[in-house]
């Protein structure tokens, strides 16, 4: 589906969140990950910002890795503080999703 | 000088006259709104400020509404005057400075990575 | 500030600005591009620039253009990475004793 950019906006985040909460991982593993999943105009890029907000508000844990071509790459776990921030999201998300989902019915 | 001669040159001068006419008309504390407003839509402006005029009748009309209802300037306009400012004027399609460097930057890249033949 | 740091401080930025002379040059361009609209819109933030160019080196070495990496919109990705952090804009803001507006965290 196109331009689901300003959409997407707001939930991101928390789809990034929960990619690393199943495993340590790294940028592009990540964009390839909602990539398949379907957000086809989601660039690496994009990720990029929001790992280093994730970083930068202390709710990852980062650490370099030696790769096989160019620099360290960085992987990103989550933190007692991520995990925190993931369950706050899902439940955001049930609600926001819940009641949109009751307005597309008709329901008051 | 006046501020409205400031921000935008004398031929304008009398749309503004009218504007604080009415302006004046407004009780105590949607007037204090109002002066909120100009401060904060100016920075919205254009080089030649005429992009305001049709964005102030419209904010000024809104004030004088809800004078007659007997409503708070404030529960119109909300506390975040400045965000209330720049959301009408977004609405216009106002282009403010961030913008145009915005579109400067954007517009610089793609012609020197042109340039790269790549 | 006291002489060694602002020794300290130099140095440091010449090692940034060398590294940024040894990416490709379409990483070059943007690398550029991107720091003066950066340096326009709020207070430099060195080690924001520093974790740019850890990025793009990562990109130039897998093999990645710059474009594949970020995509057409530039802006966007600057605004993206300074979310968050104040613009000049804000920080008058504040100065000026006013309520800050919402920051949406």
């Amino acid at each position: 589906m196109d331009d689901l950019t300003e959409m997407l906006k707001g939930t991101l985040e928390g789809c990034v969140l929960e990619i690393i909460g199943g495993e340590e991982t790294y940028g592009y593993a990540i964009t390839r990950r909602l990539n398949e999943l379907g957000f086809a105009d989601v660039i690496e890029g994009t990720v990029y910002t929001i790992l280093l907000r994730l970083e930068r508000n202390g709710l990852v844990q980062v650490a370099k890795r030696r790769s096989e071509v160019g620099p360290p790459r960085k992987f990103y776990a989550l933190n007692d503080a991520g995990r925190e921030e993931l369950a706050r999201f899902w439940a955001k998300w049930d609600y926001v999703s819940s009641r949109i989902d009751k307005l597309k019915e008709g329901g008051r | 000088m006046n501020f409205w001669d400031t921000i935008t040159g004398g031929d304008l001068t009398r749309e503004w006259t009218a504007f604080e006419a009415r302006a004046a008309a407004l009780p105590a504390d949607h007037r204090a709104a109002w002066e909120q407003v100009k401060i904060h839509l100016a920075a919205h402006s254009d080089l030649t400020g005429r992009n305001l005029p049709p964005v102030v009748d419209g904010v000024l009309g809104l004030l004088e509404e809800t004078a007659a209802e007997g409503q708070g300037a404030d529960e119109v306009l909300g506390e975040d005057v400045e965000g209330f400012c720049a959301a009408v004027m977004g609405g216009k399609g106002a282009r403010t400075y961030r913008d145009r460097w915005r579109e400067q930057l954007n517009r610089n890249v793609a012609r020197k990575l042109g340039g790269l033949g790549g | 500030m006291g002489i060694r740091d602002i020794v300290e401080g130099k140095k440091q930025w010449w090692a940034h600005v060398a590294r940024v002379k040894a990416l490709p040059p379409d990483y070059r361009i943007v690398y550029q591009e991107m720091q003066r609209y950066l340096f326009k819109i709020g207070p430099a933030d060195t080690s924001l620039l520093a974790d740019v160019v850890d990025f793009f080196e990562e990109g130039a070495a897998a093999g990645k253009g710059v474009r594949q990496l970020i995509g057409d919109d530039v802006a966007a990705f600057c605004d993206d990475l300074v979310k968050g952090s104040p613009t000049y804009a804000e920080v008058r803001r504040e100065s000026a004793g006013g309520e800050p507006g919402p920051t949406g965290k």
